[in-house]
């Protein structure tokens, strides 16, 4: 199959979108002429115009609000935070209006809003701009959350965020842009709550966002040369969440790792393993760890933010550590 | 009337003991005396007798589990007579417990055990296998991080009623085939890293022998190279007294040549007759043994120990001596041997040096011990020191006797020699004590006609 970068199957599924649907437009800051801060919407403008293409003024809730607006009566906006770092600024609008509007008026009105919004350290963006704070929306109900890693996932994930009546959290991972993976032509979706076994094994279930996932897939061939079993989980939406499948693959293994770049404190990982202490107690074979950024702000330093980063080695320590208990 | 089999007290310092075997089973007539289970408590592997006649009711604390003294272990009931309801609530292999509708799920408080550790580390799979298959996690050795009961523990607990060996590093997957082809891991030579034993080391130790690998070895060792071997209960004990006995007591050793020439034609004399008369042969140990305890009449500071700072002479010459056994070391002491005639003391050393390679001594009888003596003559060695046998001061090694040249009235001749060797706690006993005391005990075995014959 051919294949795409990250960034190329980002465009081409917007293309499509905005192909397919006239309702669908795009909404952001720097994603017209400039193309995006990561390209991720290079050329749209000059294709569909300034009407379906526009750049925002650096207002977060006025883009949040106004794709709002816009769902409600009818369109379908794709809206862009160019950094997750900044959502705070429109948490009100993300989580107070989006999210809860549908339940508060009783169902009359449906927000079938795209929210994207990238991700992740590794580029010196420091404590603005690198942040992975994806795990702290799965706090509040009434978002949908996509957390696409791969070039395959980012393409399907993306039509199924544009067709859902609710708002979505779209969130690419920064560092992911440049990645190649296979990308069929066309249209095809991926499923929400669907995750992804990216790697089987019988002894250790790793659970894996983002371009975590190729680093613990990089980790599980390694130790499969080995004799050990690594199961890669995708898990590609938070919410909704696969629980079935995570813990399936935890009953068979009985130790787990999950592995996300998110800060330590609350992080999606902590939510995975009390899923696991209250459904799955009794399967528990070692603790269960979770791979983590520090509880610390994004370093500046390169030497840092490297060192701030999950990475393999890290991964497989944890590894080696629940096969202690094997 | 019911009646409690408890776990008796099976030596001064025996605080708990391990149930090996049940000899009779729920619902068996037991009749008083007759043997009721077999129980392990440091050295030792004893039987119990019934404390009555009736039906074994209940079993209460199943094989494999350590518990202190005086445990109620079972109960034996009259026949037709119901268990009376205490002991419902008392057994350890049952994990389901009827629990009336609507009440909580309480756990059993372990109303048997009265001490032992409290805190058990085990993960909850673990746990959930042990309750499924009524196993009392008590029973197992953990050999997980920090002691930790893994599943597999159980799991090679209910194979084979033992704790999982030493931990061997594996892949799991290595594990699991290893398992299914019953290979012990302690047995394939891992070639991973630090040893990790591979799904294809396992694979070649399962595959059979290619024909070139078949020649004909002779007879080894029942141990392999790079093998890790769990310690037993026996090699524990003499590991810890070892080095507590060299650690503690500073040695000094003494050596002398004895000639052996006469008592070996004293020993021609009397041996048919008394083999005849008495059904025992005399062997040279029982002249060592005797001797040594006449010469620890006249030397009992040898016969001593240190307490505190205090030296304690014992009130008894009690002669241990050392039996190899296929698996560690133990020393039955013939008691009062220096008030015992060679017969006796023959026939308690035939009794001992066989119940001791049955496993079967009494505790009493392995520390009863005042002074230790330990041959190594029939390995051919010529002599050796020993370590302190504690809380003993003295021990004797004898090395093998054989003709040596030796300078007598100025000719030279052979003569049958031994040399023996005496190690002594130079905190309480000088240099020249036990000189004097080893030149005592040559004169006695090269004298034997005074020393043993006494009309």
């Amino acid at each position: 199959m051919r294949e795409l970068t990250f960034r190329e199957a980002v465009v081409e599924a917007l293309d499509m979108a905005l192909e397919r649907d006239p309702r669908v437009f795009l909404l952001g800051e720097d994603i017209g002429y400039y193309g995006g801060l990561f390209q991720a919407t290079q050329g749209l403008l000059q294709k569909y115009g300034e009407d379906r293409v526009m750049d925002s003024p650096i207002s977060e809730s006025a883009i949040i609000g106004a794709g709002i607006g816009s769902a409600i009566v009818g369109m379908r906006p794709i809206v862009e935070i160019m950094n997750i770092d900044f959502m705070p600024v429109c948490m009100d609008q993300l989580v107070n209006q989006a999210a809860k509007m549908r339940y508060m008026f009783g169902g009359k009105m449906k927000i079938p809003l795209v929210i994207r919004c990238t991700c992740g350290a590794g580029r010196g963006g420091a404590a603005h701009h690198a942040q992975a704070t994806h795990g702290v929306f799965m706090h509040f109900p009434g978002l949908k959350i996509a957390v696409p890693g791969t070039p395959h996932d980012v393409k399907g994930l993306l039509f199924t965020a544009i067709e859902d009546e609710n708002p979505v959290l779209f969130v690419e991972d920064k560092m992911m842009y440049n990645v190649k993976g296979e990308v069929p032509e066309g249209y095809y979706t991926v499923p929400f709550g669907k995750a992804a076994i990216r790697h089987e094994g019988e002894d250790v279930t790793v659970i894996a966002t983002l371009r975590m996932g190729y680093r613990a897939l990089a980790v599980a061939k390694e130790m499969e040369e080995k004799g050990i079993g690594v199961e890669v989980i995708d898990p590609r939406t938070l919410c909704p969440l696969d629980k079935e499948t995570i813990i399936n693959s935890f009953k068979k293994t009985g130790k787990m790792v999950i592995v996300d770049e998110g800060n330590r404190v609350g992080n999606f990982g902590s939510e995975v393993a009390s899923i696991i202490a209250e459904e799955a107690v009794d399967y528990i074979q070692a603790p269960i760890l979770k791979v983590t950024a520090p509880h610390v702000p994004v370093p500046y330093s390169p030497v840092l933010e490297k060192f701030y980063i999950p990475d393999e080695e890290r991964i497989r320590q944890a590894v080696y550590r629940v096969l202690e208990y094997a | 009337m019911a009646v409690e089999v408890v776990l008796p007290a099976l030596g001064l310092t025996v605080e708990k003991g391990t149930i090996l075997q049940w000899l009779k089973r729920e619902g068996d007539v037991v009749t008083k005396g007759e043997s009721l289970y077999e129980v392990e408590a440091d050295k030792v592997t004893t039987e119990v007798e019934s404390p009555a006649s009736g039906i074994l009711k209940k079993i209460l604390i199943p094989e494999g589990v350590e518990v202190p003294i005086l445990t109620v272990v079972a109960v034996i009931t009259e026949e037709k007579e119901e268990l009376p309801e205490k002991y419902r609530t008392m057994a350890v292999e049952k994990p389901e417990k009827k629990v009336e509708p609507g009440a909580p799920k309480i756990q059993e408080p372990s109303v048997f055990l009265t001490s032992g550790p409290t805190e058990i580390k085990a993960p909850p799979a673990a746990r959930r296998l042990a309750k499924e298959r009524g196993v009392d996690l008590r029973a197992i050795k953990g050999s997980g991080p920090g002691g930790a009961i893994l599943v597999k523990d159980v799991e090679s607990f209910l194979i084979k009623g033992m704790p999982a060996g030493p931990k061997v590093l594996t892949t799991p997957t290595a594990r699991k085939l290893a398992e299914r082809e019953s290979i012990p891991l302690s047995f394939i030579k891992g070639t991973g890293i630090s040893g990790r034993v591979m799904k294809a080391d396992v694979m070649a130790a399962k595959s059979p022998p290619k024909v070139s690998e078949l020649k004909p070895r002779p007879p080894v060792s029942k141990y392999q190279l790079g093998q890790v071997i769990p310690m037993n209960s026996i090699r524990k004990v003499i590991a810890k007294r070892m080095a507590q006995s060299k650690f503690t007591a500073p040695h000094i050793y003494f050596y002398n040549d004895v000639d052996m020439e006469k008592l070996f034609s004293l020993r021609e004399e009397f041996l048919t007759e008394l083999e005849q008369v008495h059904g025992i042969r005399i062997s040279m140990n029982d002249f060592f043994i005797k001797a040594t305890a006449l010469a620890l009449l006249e030397y009992p500071l040898l016969n001593s120990k240190v307490s505190g700072e205090e030296i304690h002479i014992f009130p008894e010459i009690n002669i241990g001596l050392a039996v190899a056994m296929e698996d560690g070391l133990v020393v039955p002491a013939i008691p009062r041997a220096d008030q015992l005639s060679l017969v006796e003391i023959a026939l308690y050393r035939a009794d001992l040096v066989e119940r001791a390679r049955q496993a079967k001594l009494t505790i009493e009888e392995m520390e009863r011990g005042t002074f230790t003596i330990s041959s190594l003559a029939q390995f051919d060695i010529t002599f050796f020191t020993a370590i302190l046998n504690p809380p003993q001061s003295g021990i004797l090694t004898l090395g093998k006797v054989e003709p040596k040249p030796v300078v007598m009235d100025g000719q030279v001749v052979v003569r049958k020699t031994m040399r023996q060797g005496l190690s002594v706690d130079h905190r309480i006993i000088d240099g020249a004590v036990a000189a004097a005391f080893l030149q005592s005990l040559k004169k006695k075995l090269e004298n034997p006609y005074t020393t043993f014959v006494k009309l």
